[in-house]
C-alpha cells in the first residue's frame, strides 16, 4: 500500500530583503505518519511552518496540499481546508475556559450560517450541542476533564500545551504541524505526548513535528529532514541522519 | 414610589439611551476592531430621524427604523476600508469620521440649521420603549455572543494569528460586528433625538465617542452585562458628584484609571470569571472529598 503524500513542498524559497530564510526546500510528509523536521538555533524551521500556513508568502516554490497548490491560498482558507497546527510558545485565549479554547477548534466544521449563528436558531444549537460532546471527548483523551472549567492561564504550562493539542485536534486535520510540542517539558511529560502524536498518526493524520530535542525525535519520526541555515542538509530514517557528519557538524557547531 | 420614578425619569432615559451607544461600542471592541465610531454613527442616525419627523412629516417610528438603516448603511460602507487597518490606526480613521460629520452637521445650515440644531422633536420615546428596546438588544447580543460567531470574536481579539490558523476569516467577522455597532449606534442616536426634544451637532461630538468608550472599558469587552454597567456607573457617578461641579471629572478619571490598572477586564468580565473560578474550585475540592 502506498501512503498518499499530504504536504508537498516543492523547491521552496522565502526571503527577506535578499536574505535567504529558507532555500530551496523540497518535502514530503506522508498520511499516518510522523515526519520531523529538525535543525540548530536559526535554521529556518518556524518560517517552514509560517510559509506552509500561508502566513509568510512563498518567494519561489510551490506548497501542494493532497496534490492541490496552495501557495497562494490566504492562511484562514487553508486552515479550513485541514491543516492544524500548534504554536511554538503556546497561543490561547487565556481568560477563556478550557473548554471554549477547544471549543475554538471546531470553526471549521461550522456547517449552520451566520443568520443561524447571529439568531440561535436550533441548527446552531445543535451543532453547539455536538461541538461539545466531541470537545468533552478530547479531553478525556488528554486526562483533562477535570479542568474543563478553568480558565486556561490558570493551568501549568504542560497542561496549557495539551489544550493546544487538543484544540488543533478538533479541527479533525488532514496534516497536524507541531512546532516545538514538547519544549520545556521533562522526558515522562514528553514521552505521553509522543504516544498520543503516534496514535494521531495511527488515524491516518499527517504530522510534521519541527523540534529541538533529539531524542524525542529519534524516538517517534519515521522519517526525518535537517535544516540548516535554510537548506535541507540531510534525510532519511532518524538512525542514518543523526549519523550524517554534516548534521553533526550543523549542531556542533564544528568546521 | 411613582414620584420616586419621575424625578430620576432623565436619568434613567439617560443611562438607556447610552446603554444603547456603550453596546454599540461594545461589540466591534469584542472583536478585536477598535472604532470609536459610535458617536458618529449615532449623529447619523439622530440627525437623520430628527430631520424626517420635523421636514418631511414622517411618522417617527419609521423615521427612527431609516435613521438606524442610514447609519448601518454608513458602517457597511466603512467597514472595508478599516479591515485593512489595525488597533490605534483604527481608531485615529474613525475619530476623523465622527470630526468630519460633526464639522458637516454644522456646516450643512440648509439641512441640519448648523449651530442650531433641530428641536421641536416629538418625544415619543418613553422610559417604556427604551426598556423594551435595550431588552430586546441585550438578549440580541447575548444570543449571538453564545455561539460560534461570539466565540470567534473572542479569539480575533485576543490573537489573529491563532484566528487565521483555526480558519476563522478575520474581515467577515470583524465588518459584522460594525454593521452591528453601525445599527446600534444609530439606534441610539434615534432614541436620543426622540427623547430630548432638540439635538445639535455638540451632543454627538467627542464627549459622546468619549463616553461610549469609557464605558465599554469600565464595564467589560467580552459579556454583554459590561456595557451596561459601564453606562448605569458612568451617568449615574457625575450627578452622585454633582456637587463637586467641574470637579466631578476628576473623579471620573480617576475611576477608569484604577479600572484600567486592578481590572483590564472590566467590572463584569472580572466578577464573571470570579464567580466562575470559585465553583470551578468548589466542585474540585467537592470531587477531591469523594474520593479522599
Amino acid at each position: 500500500m502506498t501512503t498518499p503524500d499530504v504536504l508537498q513542498l516543492e523547491g521552496v524559497s522565502r526571503h527577506f530583503g535578499g536574505v535567504p530564510a529558507v532555500d530551496n526546500v523540497s518535502m514530503t510528509v506522508r498520511a499516518g505518519a510522523i515526519t520531523g523536521l529538525i535543525g540548530p538555533n536559526g535554521a529556518g524551521k518556524t518560517t517552514v511552518v509560517n510559509l506552509v500556513m500561508g502566513l509568510l508568502h512563498l518567494s519561489e516554490g510551490r506548497v501542494l496540499l493532497s496534490g492541490r497548490d496552495v501557495s497562494r491560498l490566504e492562511a484562514a482558507d487553508l486552515a479550513r481546508s485541514g491543516v492544524a497546527r500548534t504554536f511554538q510558545n503556546v497561543r490561547l485565549v487565556p481568560n477563556d475556559t478550557v473548554l471554549d479554547n477547544v471549543l475554538s477548534g471546531f470553526h471549521r466544521h461550522q456547517t449552520a450560517g451566520m443568520f443561524a449563528n447571529v439568531f440561535g436558531l436550533p441548527s446552531a444549537r445543535a451543532e453547539a450541542k455536538r461541538h461539545m460532546a466531541e470537545a468533552r471527548v478530547l479531553l478525556e483523551r488528554f486526562q483533562m476533564t477535570q479542568f474543563a472549567g478553568h480558565r486556561a492561564s490558570a493551568l501549568s504550562y504542560g497542561h496549557q500545551r495539551r489544550i493546544e493539542m487538543m484544540r488543533a485536534l478538533a479541527m479533525k486535520p488532514q496534516l497536524l504541524l507541531l512546532d516545538e510540542p514538547v519544549a520545556g517539558m521533562n522526558d515522562t511529560e514528553a514521552a505521553s505526548l509522543g504516544t498520543i502524536f503516534k496514535e494521531i498518526a495511527a488515524e491516518g493524520v499527517a504530522v510534521l513535528l519541527i523540534e529541538h530535542n533529539m531524542r524525542f525525535v529519534s524516538s517517534i519520526c519515521s522519517y526525518l529532514y535537517v535544516l540548516s541555515s535554510g537548506r535541507l542538509i540531510s534525510e532519511g530514517l532518524p538512525g542514518a541522519v543523526l549519523k550524517d557528519q554534516k548534521v553533526v557538524e550543523a549542531y556542533l557547531g564544528a568546521a | 414610589m411613582m414620584d420616586l420614578f419621575l424625578a430620576y425619569e432623565a436619568t434613567v432615559d439617560h443611562i438607556l439611551v447610552y446603554a444603547l451607544l456603550a453596546m454599540s461600542q461594545y461589540i466591534v471592541m469584542r472583536g478585536g476592531t477598535f472604532s470609536v465610531g459610535t458617536a458618529g454613527f449615532a449623529a447619523i442616525g439622530g440627525y437623520g430621524t430628527a430631520i424626517l419627523i420635523t421636514r418631511a412629516g414622517w411618522p417617527p417610528a419609521a423615521a427612527i427604523a431609516a435613521g438606524t438603516i442610514i447609519a448601518m448603511a454608513v458602517s457597511a460602507v466603512m467597514a472595508l476600508p478599516l479591515s485593512r487597518l489595525r488597533g490605534v490606526f483604527q481608531a485615529v480613521a474613525t475619530m476623523a469620521f465622527v470630526q468630519v460629520l460633526v464639522t458637516v452637521i454644522l456646516n450643512w445650515d440648509s439641512l441640519t440649521r448648523g449651530a442650531l440644531g433641530i428641536s421641536g422633536i416629538p418625544k415619543v420615546v418613553t422610559t417604556g420603549w427604551l426598556l423594551l428596546i435595550v431588552a430586546v438588544v441585550v438578549v440580541f447580543l447575548h444570543v449571538l455572543g453564545r455561539f460560534s460567531i461570539g466565540k470567534a470574536m473572542d479569539v480575533i481579539r485576543e490573537d489573529e494569528t491563532v484566528a487565521v490558523s483555526l480558519g476563522i476569516r478575520v474581515i467577515p467577522h470583524q465588518a459584522l460586528s460594525l454593521v452591528i455597532s453601525g445599527a446600534l449606534g444609530g439606534l441610539g442616536g434615534a432614541m436620543f433625538a426622540c427623547n430630548s426634544y432638540a439635538i445639535t451637532a455638540e451632543d454627538f461630538g467627542f464627549g459622546m465617542l468619549n463616553n461610549a468608550l469609557a464605558m465599554t472599558v469600565l464595564g467589560g469587552r467580552k459579556s454583554v452585562w459590561g456595557p451596561l454597567i459601564g453606562a448605569v456607573v458612568l451617568v449615574i457617578l457625575p450627578e452622585v458628584f454633582r456637587p463637586f461641579a467641574e470637579y466631578r471629572y476628576v473623579f471620573q478619571g480617576a475611576l477608569l484609571m484604577l479600572v484600567i490598572i486592578y481590572l483590564p477586564n472590566g467590572v463584569a468580565d472580572t466578577l464573571f470569571a470570579a464567580i466562575r473560578e470559585r465553583r470551578v474550585r468548589s466542585s474540585t475540592s467537592a470531587a477531591a472529598a469523594r474520593t479522599s
